[in-house]
């Protein structure tokens, strides 16, 4: 028994040194370095010296990034993403003045310089156009692919000011799309440049009614979750009235938790005082439910770590099957390693306590432990799927992380699964996150914790 | 002894008879949104009356009671667009709108619809924006072109916070006192509530047309469906649930209450029918929702009202004075919620036993007084005369019955 054990305990501490590996392996979000490189040299470009440190702020436009994902699926699709058309970018702020957006594949998206003290010149009615078309190149690969859409003139701070809107065709894009650019002068000197696309309405029609169709599911399962609370509230009332067991204390260090997290994170009050009182509650009421498994902490982290290892494949696999599934979650609009705790660890603590706990709990001696757990997957599922083609892919790829952490709250009870949850959406919400150490850091504190968990030496009785 | 029990039973009689009396004679003003046709006649008349604007309506997905008329919702498969219209019952001009999603396939509008929606511009190329939803016409130009069509008539919403703490209050209130002092079990009652629940689920399929405001622009039909579906299906399933937890008291029925509190229901749906009521007659399932909502709401009037009663134990005496007190405020301010009070008030009134039947019987009240007060056609009017003859049928068996005891004793 003690090498069957140990042997477990080994494979269990492989699994988590894979998953950690496969995971920073993968990595984050880059070329915050290479967009601040390219934003100096655009900058350079207007014949404008940046000085001083930038300031790079990552920005998403998600449903415009699912666009082009949805268009050219697979890896092709994230990089296209990434690149021209701007869904996912840097926009990088010099101390001084100047300011220029990069996409995260590298790509310069729109620059512009302060306005200098003596512009020059105006520029002569008859060599507008060409003034306009000399600049193209700082901003499109292939410039001679545009055409002059519409130019504008005004005259502001003694100077002639003049806009050049070009259109291009598709490129690189996928078919239908349509790239445009603009392009700014203040007397003769160039002041902006600017690049973007318009995507076809088919792609990014799809995924924003997916994303309305998946918001409009969520809500039977919010009044599922609205009943289970008012179903435990009464149990717990019931509970004092015959004076059974309660984790009261417990419950109280979920909640403090949960609003730890939430502050840290910066998450809405509202959105982490539900949480939190739906988490506490839940946990404080657990001894009530006898049926549940006790905890065995240790298997949450590795059946945390193989769920991630199964969930992030499945984007390939629906995708090769003829569906689409975006490749990632989507992407924060103000990245912090606090957050992705708070985005990981707080649904663990709140969701798996109801979802694992009082719902198996409360619908137990109807539909018996496993019906009730299952009625918990389905309802965690719709809670949050990503957009997918076809719809029912959203709900069953959720289906299988929830169908795993069922497992885990049978094997190690309601604690596991949150661990195994905790886990799991770190390394999940890691790659959405930009590069750097911090951020490995918050999303391999799951694989941390399973790791002392093994190697712990387990007391004997 | 014979004789006073006689005289009792008929004192009894006539009590009832003119509770019933009263119910039927008073004057109540007629209801002004009183439904003069089925949802359907107002949906044909507005396909026939109304611009097509060159799009598909799809099909006919729900309606709601709206003032005089019916507010009624169409939408195609892909659900990229959504056509409402509001159809008064009189020759009132149809008010319609047509809203669409910006981005879905197929929304981009016709040139005909883009024609029709700027006014008809005749001749002259028209030039459709690639990618765009625009329209770019000799001498009009349309941008983005949707939402079309007029502002629909939208009463407010009847605001009862009050009562509806006061509600939620007793059910949670009834639960508890269930679950700590649970006394003796109606097994029946407790079968009964689970059956109408599950023989309500079927009818879910055919109802999806009350969830008339779940469909949204983008989001396709059959999906706004699932979840109206979903959710009914859940709180059916809760009040099963619920009502196998903390099952309804044993007792025996009451003729005279059952019919004081019948003729409290009808009065109640007479006085504040909701147009809730109209929506549902507009269904061919009208039947099975109607067995299931008397029975399921007598339920909850009778854990509600275990709630009130434990309550306003404090006050001892006092009770019966509060409750007369809480009926009139609930005639004067309730609003809709009348029935829902007084189904409270009836059920606490009683001993534990006598809740779900006297819950039951002012739920059965509400829905036929209801009915009868807001529709004008044939077929609902028909079914809830039918329902008000078996209930007072029933009525009439219990009261015969109570009166045969009355006598044997």
């Amino acid at each position: 028994m003690p090498v069957r054990e140990s042997l477990l305990r080994l494979l269990a501490l492989a699994a988590l040194f894979a998953a950690a590996a496969a995971m920073l392996a993968r990595g984050g979000i880059g070329g915050e370095q290479g967009a601040v490189a390219a934003a100096r040299s655009a900058l350079r470009g207007l014949s404008f010296d940046p000085v001083g440190d930038p300031e790079a702020v990552l920005e998403v436009d998600q449903p415009l990034a699912w666009a082009v994902e949805r268009s050219r699926p697979g890896r092709a699709g994230v990089a296209l993403a990434r690149g021209e058309t701007g869904a996912v970018r840097w926009r990088v702020r010099f101390p001084g003045g100047g300011e220029a957006v990069v996409a995260v594949g590298g790509q310069l998206l729109s620059v512009r310089r302060p306005v200098p003290a003596a512009p020059g010149p105006d520029v002569f009615p008859w060599h507008v156009q060409s003034s306009l078309q000399r600049l193209l190149p700082l901003i499109v690969d292939d410039p001679g692919r545009v055409t002059l859409f519409r130019s504008q003139s005004w005259r502001e701070g003694g100077s002639l000011w003049l806009r050049g809107r070009f259109l291009g065709g598709s490129g690189e894009l996928p078919v239908g799309w349509r790239r445009e650019a603009e392009v700014e002068l203040a007397g003769s000197t160039p002041m902006a440049l600017r690049r973007f696309v318009h995507p076809l309405g088919t792609d990014s029609g799809v995924v924003a009614g997916r994303i309305a169709e998946l918001r409009m599911l969520r809500r039977p399962a919010v009044l599922v979750i609205g009943i289970v609370l008012l179903g435990a509230l009464l149990a717990g009332a019931e509970a004092v009235a015959f004076h059974q067991r309660v984790a009261f204390w417990r419950g109280v260090a979920v909640a403090g938790a949960v609003v730890a997290l939430g502050e840290v994170g910066g998450l809405p009050r509202t959105e982490t005082a539900a949480y939190a009182a739906v988490g506490g509650l839940a946990v404080a009421l657990a001894p009530i439910w006898t049926a549940l498994p006790p905890s065995r902490l240790r298997l949450g982290p590795p059946v945390g770590a193989v769920l991630w290892l199964i969930v992030a494949a499945l984007p390939a696999l629906i995708t090769g099957v003829g569906g689409w599934m975006p490749e990632s979650r989507p992407i924060p609009a103000a990245a912090a390693p606090a957050l992705l705790l708070a985005s990981a660890w707080l649904p663990a603590l709140a969701e798996e306590p109801v979802l694992r706990g009082a719902l198996p709990g409360l619908a137990g001696p109807v539909l018996g432990w496993w019906g009730g757990a299952l009625l918990g997957a389905g309802i965690g599922a719709v809670l949050h799927p990503a957009p997918a083609v076809p719809l029912v892919a959203s709900v069953a790829a959720e289906l299988a992380m929830q169908a795993g952490l069922v497992r885990a709250a049978r094997w190690g009870g309601v604690g596991a699964a949150v661990l195994a949850r905790g886990t799991c959406e770190a390394m999940l919400w890691r790659h959405v996150y930009p590069e750097g150490a911090a951020f490995d850091r918050a999303a391999l504190v799951g694989i941390a914790i399973g790791v002392v968990f093994l190697a712990w030496p387990r007391r004997r009785d | 002894m014979a004789a006073p029990a006689r005289l009792s039973a008929l004192a009894a009689g006539a009590v009832a008879l003119a509770a019933v009396a009263a119910t039927v004679a008073v004057p109540v003003a007629p209801v002004a949104w009183r439904a003069a046709s089925p949802p359907g006649v107002a949906a044909a008349r507005a396909e026939r009356e109304a611009p097509s604007v060159g799009l598909g309506w799809g099909r006919l997905r729900g309606w709601e009671r709206e003032g005089e008329g019916w507010r009624l919702v169409w939408q195609p498969a892909h659900g990229a667009w959504m056509v409402r219209a509001w159809v008064a019952d009189g020759p009132a001009p149809i008010a319609w709108r047509l809203d669409a999603a910006p981005w879905l396939p197929g929304v981009r509008l016709s040139e005909h619809a883009a024609r029709s929606l700027v006014g008809g511009t005749d001749g002259g190329a028209a030039r459709e924006q690639s990618g765009r939803r625009d329209w770019a016409f000799a001498d009009a130009r349309l941008l983005g072109a949707l939402p079309a069509g007029g502002r629909l008539p939208a009463s407010e919403r009847t605001p009862g916070p009050p009562w509806v703490v006061l509600l939620g209050g007793c059910l949670l209130a009834g639960a508890l006192s269930r679950a700590v002092f649970p006394g003796a079990v109606s097994a029946p009652w407790r079968r009964v509530t689970v059956v109408a629940a599950t023989f309500a689920v079927p009818a879910l399929p055919f109802a999806t047309a009350l969830g008339a405001r779940f469909f949204r622009v983008g989001v396709r039909p059959w999906i706004a469906e699932l979840v109206g579906g979903a959710a009914a299906f859940v709180l059916l399933g809760a009040v099963a649930a619920a009502a196998v937890k903390f099952p309804a008291a044993r007792g025996t029925p009451r003729g005279l209450a059952v019919l004081l509190a019948a003729a409290a229901g009808l009065l109640a749906g007479r006085l504040q029918p909701v147009p809730q009521l109209a929506d549902v007659a507009g269904l061919n399932v009208r039947g099975v929702l109607w067995a299931a909502l008397i029975v399921l709401c007598g339920w909850l009037a009778a854990l509600g009202g275990e709630g009130l009663r434990e309550l306003l134990r404090p006050v001892g005496p006092l009770r019966s004075t509060v409750l007369l007190v809480l009926s009139v405020a609930a005639l004067l301010t309730a609003g809709p919620w009348l029935a829902a009070i007084l189904g409270l008030v009836a059920s606490a009134a009683g001993d534990r036993g006598d809740g779900p039947w006297v819950g039951t019987a002012v739920a059965w009240g509400w829905i036929v007084g209801g009915t009868l007060a807001s529709c004008a056609w044939a077929a609902p009017l028909r079914d809830a005369v039918v329902l008000l003859l078996a209930g007072a049928a029933a009525v009439a068996v219990l009261l015969l019955r109570d009166a045969r005891r009355t006598t044997a004793n």
